[in-house]
This record gives structure tokens, sequence and C-alpha cells, in this order.
């Protein structure tokens, strides 16, 4: 009885948390995907249509732009998620007591506002940045290079760069989990360190390995402030087409749509991944 | 079960207890209303004047210096400010019912405000600084004949080209599309303002684009994506890529002008052919506000001189209040609003009222540019 209580002590706050600020407004912008227009003013009963569907369907760019930022948003994750895989390493076998500060150095920058992260790059990256100042002053160019910004590339570069601290605590987490003594089983039975990471640690880190990746590109598909800031204007993501139907046009129906659309697809993309690939197979188990 | 005895607990609340209510009893009493100096007919001095008002505005006009008239004359009001990002974004919030009592459009989102009945009727009558405004800025507040917002800010949008990069003058609007100045052209994200330059470049009446021209005009700011190197959406980000020389030739407001020139960046401010466009800010009040007097002292105030004239120097936008736009001496000020031409607003373009239609086809188009592969 005291289990039970416990229990739904325990689930009912952020369960009603989840309620009320994820499933009512995913159900409202459902609702308002069915809306014909916003005449009228926000409140007023409509009668619903797939009128927005079919725009999004015949346009067909918009489609592809979500397959593009979906590609954009596997090659963050995978990219991120591979070069957050030595960090959470040293952190869970290599760093020892200084574990610790290192982990608090690796958090420090989620202190930072992200937008001051992303423009960061523009310092590095931009034609009057460290980039060019360095080619230029090298003698290797006379012009600054224009191709490093303000592009699809600099988008994918800077994101990595975001995600990179988030990726490496779910493996951080997975790797503490992985016993020493197993680790020294290994060692004592002639296994080399190489064999010993691909056949003992990657496997059991392979929950904290997928999480991450999930964590990562699930959220990169509608990012929309880094295309922003630094994509320029060939650079959109699918994100801003929806960030420009709410605050630009006005035009509720149509965001929502698109934002529905997206949420299915990254849900489907998900599920197919979950079902068809199995990593085992990959890690050779 | 164990007796409930911590004395220590009781102390510490009890201590929170006795602070939180010293803390309320810290707060300032109300001030005290003094009676009316005279009879019942005439009203109370402005000093005096009591109440509220909330105002839904735009980042950084909830600065004092842009209703400083009002905080001299009526001390004892207090304003408070919300924030919209955008027309939409202001419209879809007062369309939700939100309660302030005035808010900010721009020109070409005002019918939409008459058409769902979120306006008052203003009393001309009420405000004193009324005849400072030029009838053609009064008309711009005009709906369906009747003055539902009074004008307050205004600016130009121009090409704005740096002189050292580019040779030549530029004297069209057309500069924008043209592939001499690939990769350093750069224009506002904004579809109504491009299907407008379109318009002008065409010689296409701006009111009334068919949907073939529509889907030209996609076509061709299509094509011109591969030139532009960004849309801007703030003027900051403007001003700084042109300072840097990474933009050569931009879709811009005044203010980006005036800013450049200040900081000695060689810029000139077209004349094109087809003619500068002109925006023009309004200040509306909410129908139903139980604030319609207050309200009206606000705008009123608005259109003062001290608040003209902040609006002018800080941010270097037009001051519906002539009076204001004649005192200007500053030469920079001077060259960005063309004080000395007249001939200049002769043949501008002023945004006209767009439609719903129009708004919804119009953004919708600009999306479909930004996501074309």
């Amino acid at each position: 009885m005291d289990r039970r209580r416990t229990f739904w002590g325990l689930v009912l706050p952020p369960g009603l948390w989840l309620v009320a600020f994820l499933l009512v407004p995913l159900t409202l912008m459902a609702a308002f995907s069915s809306r014909g227009d916003m005449r009228g003013g926000i409140l007023r009963a409509w009668t619903p249509t797939a009128e927005q569907y079919q725009v999004l369907l015949e346009t067909g760019s918009y489609t592809r732009l979500l397959a593009v930022s979906a590609g954009m948003a596997l090659l963050v994750a995978v990219i991120a998620t591979l070069l957050a895989y030595p960090i959470a390493y040293f952190l869970a076998f290599r760093a020892g007591r200084r574990a610790p500060t290192y982990l608090l150095l690796l958090l420090i920058p989620f202190w930072t506002s992200y937008l001051l992260r992303v423009m960061a790059w523009k310092l590095i990256l931009g034609s009057g940045g460290a980039l060019n100042s360095l080619l230029i002053g090298l003698g290797l160019i006379v012009e600054p290079l224009r191709f490093f910004f303000y592009n699809r590339g600099a988008v994918v570069l800077t994101l990595i760069y975001v995600w990179i601290p988030f990726a490496a605590l779910p493996i951080y987490a997975a790797l503490l989990r992985v016993e020493p003594s197993i680790m020294e089983a290994a060692f004592d039975l002639g296994a080399t360190p190489l064999r010993r990471l691909q056949r003992i640690v990657l496997p059991l880190s392979l929950p904290g390995l997928v999480a991450s990746f999930f964590l990562v590109f699930i959220p990169t598909v509608g990012e929309y402030v880094t295309p922003l800031l630094i994509g320029g204007s060939s650079g959109s993501m699918y994100g801003n087409i929806i960030q420009d139907f709410f605050t630009k046009a006005g035009n509720w129906p149509l965001g929502s749509a698109l934002a529905m659309v997206m949420l299915v697809a990254t849900l489907l993309a998900v599920v197919l991944a979950a079902v068809l690939v199995d990593v085992r197979r990959l890690v050779d188990i | 079960m164990q007796k409930f005895d911590h004395p220590r607990v009781l102390i510490v609340l009890g201590t929170v207890a006795l602070l939180l209510t010293a803390c309320a009893g810290a707060a300032p009493p109300p001030a005290a209303t003094e009676p009316p100096e005279a009879g019942p007919t005439q009203e109370a001095e402005p000093t005096q004047v009591e109440g509220s008002l909330t105002v839904l505005d735009w980042a950084g006009y909830d600065a004092a210096d842009f209703w400083t008239d009002f905080q001299q004359a009526y001390p004892n009001v207090d304003v408070g400010f919300e924030f919209g990002a955008s027309d939409a974004d202001i419209y879809a919030k007062m369309a939700a019912g939100d309660q302030a009592d005035i808010f900010h459009p721009y020109t070409g989102w005002g019918q939409f405000y008459v058409d769902e009945g979120l306006v008052e009727e203003i009393d001309t009558s009420q405000l004193s600084n009324w005849d400072k405004v030029p009838d053609s800025m009064k008309a711009l507040g005009q709906f369906n004949g009747k003055q539902y917002c009074i004008p307050w800010d205004w600016g130009f949008t121009s090409v704005l080209y740096r002189t050292d990069k580019v040779s030549g003058t530029i004297d069209s609007w057309a500069a924008l599309l043209d592939p001499a100045y690939s990769g350093h052209i750069s224009t506002w994200d904004d579809g109504p303002g491009m299907v407008a330059v379109s318009s002008w470049i065409h010689g296409w009446d701006e009111t009334a684009i068919t949907p073939e021209q529509l889907a030209q005009i996609k076509q061709e700011w299509t094509d011109q994506r591969a030139l532009n190197l960004f849309y801007w959406a703030g003027e900051p980000e403007l001003t700084a890529a042109i300072a840097s020389g990474d933009v050569w030739v931009a879709y811009a407001w005044q203010g980006a002008y005036a800013t450049l020139l200040g900081e000695e960046v060689p810029v000139a401010y077209a004349n094109p052919k087809e003619g500068r466009n002109s925006w023009v800010g309004l200040y509306c009040i909410r129908k139903g506000t139980e604030n319609y007097d207050l309200a009206l002292k606000f705008l009123d105030a608005k259109l003062g001189e001290a608040t003209g004239n902040n609006l002018v120097n800080l941010y270097y936008y037009g001051s519906a209040n002539q009076d204001v736009m004649n005192g200007i001496t500053d030469e920079a000020l001077k060259a960005a609003f063309s004080i000395d031409d007249p001939s200049i607003l002769e043949n501008t373009n002023f945004t006209p009222n767009l439609t719903a239609e129009q708004r919804d086809a119009w953004t919708a188009m600009w999306s479909e540019v930004k996501a074309a592969p």
C-alpha cells in the first residue's frame, strides 16, 4: 500500500506537468492545424479541414527541406556522438580523482548563453574572424574567404560544437556502470586495450551511445536559431519556416501543420531506426 | 508515531513569518489622492491624476525617452509595458484578448485591427498636438473614413550601399538583384517587403498583385537568394555587416544609414527612380478599454516635442510632429531624412494596407523562397 502511494506521489507531479505543458499544447497545435485560416480571432470555433496539409504536400519544397534538415541532424548527431565518446571514456576511466573537476569544466559552456556560443563562431569563421586573419597573416590569401560562413556547413559545424558536451553525459553515465573487475578480467585473459574497447566497453555502453545519438538528433531536426544567425540566405532549416509562419505571417494553422508533420516524421524515423537497425550487430557482439 | 517536538523549527517558521509581515508592512502606502481643485466641471490637475496604463510595444520602446512628455505631465500614472516581437506577434496577442490599453502596429497591418473590431476611434479634438501632424500622416491612421490610430514614428526604406565598393551611383531597386554584387547583398527578412520591391521594379500596382505576378516574384527572389549573403532581421546585424565590408548593397531603413554615417563608413542612401518606400508606426487604443481618457492623454503626449526630439536623435526615426522635423539641425540626420529635398517625399511609395489574403499569400511566398532547393 505504502509503495503504491510512494509510486503515485513521485509520478503524479511530473505526469501532471507533462499533461499540462506537453500533451495539452500538442493537442492544441494538432487542432490548429485543422483550421482554414486565422480570420475571426484566435478563439472562434472552426470546422476542421485538411487544407493546410494539402498545401504543405503540394508545396514540395517544405517536405524536401524537412528531409534536408533531418539529414543535417543525422550528420550532427553522428559526429557529435563520435567526438563525445572519447571525452566520456576519459572521464570514466582515466580521470580518476579529478573526474568531477573535468566534468565541471565540460559543463561550463552550459552556463553561458546559447546565442553567445553560436555567435562565437562568427568570430572564428567570419570574414574578419580568426581563421581568415590567420590565413591572411600567413600570406596564403589576400581577400578573406567567405565560404566558411553563412551556409549550411557553418550551421553543422556550430551545432556539433554546441552538442558535444550534452552528448558526452549519457555516454559517461553508461560507462560508469562498467565494472572495473570486468576490465581487469579481460586484461588477465590477454585482451589488448583496443580489443577490450571493442568487445566489452563499447557493447556495454551502447545504451548510452544510442541515448546520446537521439538526444542530439531529435531536437536538431527542428533547430532554427543557429541557421537564423549564421546559416545565411540559403541555410534555412525546417524550423525557420515554422517560426516564420508563427511570428511573421501570423499563420498558425499552416505553422501547426508543418510542426505536426515534423513531429510525426521524427517519431517514425526513430521507431524505424530502433526496429531496423540492430546496433549490437554493428558492434559485433 | 514520533511526537512533533521540534521547537527549533517553530522558531524558524515564526521568524520567517514575522519577517514577511515586516516586509509587507514596509511597502509604501498608496499615494493619497488630493481633492480636485475647483468645482465639479474642472478636471484634476495632471500631476494629481492617478491610474495605470498598459502599452503593448516593440522592444526598446519602453525607454523613458519615448514617453517623456507623459512622464513629466502625469508622474502619478503607472505605465507598464508588454512586448511584441513583430507585427504578426502584436496582432496575434491583441486578437487573443490581450488587455493592453494601447498598442503599436505599423502601416500595412492597421486594417486588420479595424476589421476584427479591436480598436477604439480616436477623439482627435482631445489631442492638443494634433495640428502639428501633417495631413498625409493623419490619413495613414484613418480606416473606413475614421481616425482609429495616430501616426508616431516614420522612416524611409531605400537601397543603402558602400560607395567605395560599388562603382557609380545606384539609382534603382533592381540593384538588390544585380549579379554584379553577388555574395554582398542583404535584404530584410520579410515577404511583403520584397513583393513591394518587385512591384516597384516592374511598375506593377502593389495593392493588386495577381497570382501570375506573385509566381514571377517568387522565382526572381529564389534566384536572388544565391546572390544574397543573409537576410537581416534587425538593424544592428546589418550595420555591422556593412561596416565590415561583407555587405555592399542592402535594403535598409534610414536608421542604418544614419548610424553608419556616424561611424564614418563611406555609404550612400539611394534615391531610386522607382521612389523610396516609407513606413509609419501607429499607436492605437484597444476597444473596450476602461482607461480611454488616460490613453488619449498618453497618445497626445507621445506627439509632444521632447518625445519627438528623442525619437529623432536617439533612433534616427522621423517624428509625426512636423515642428520636431523642422527643428533638426544635425547634418547627418538632415541627409538621412532628405529634409532639404521635399521632392523625395513626393516620389515616395507609402506602405499601403495589407489585406488578410495578401498577408497570407506573400508571407507564404517568402517561406517558399527560403525553402526552395
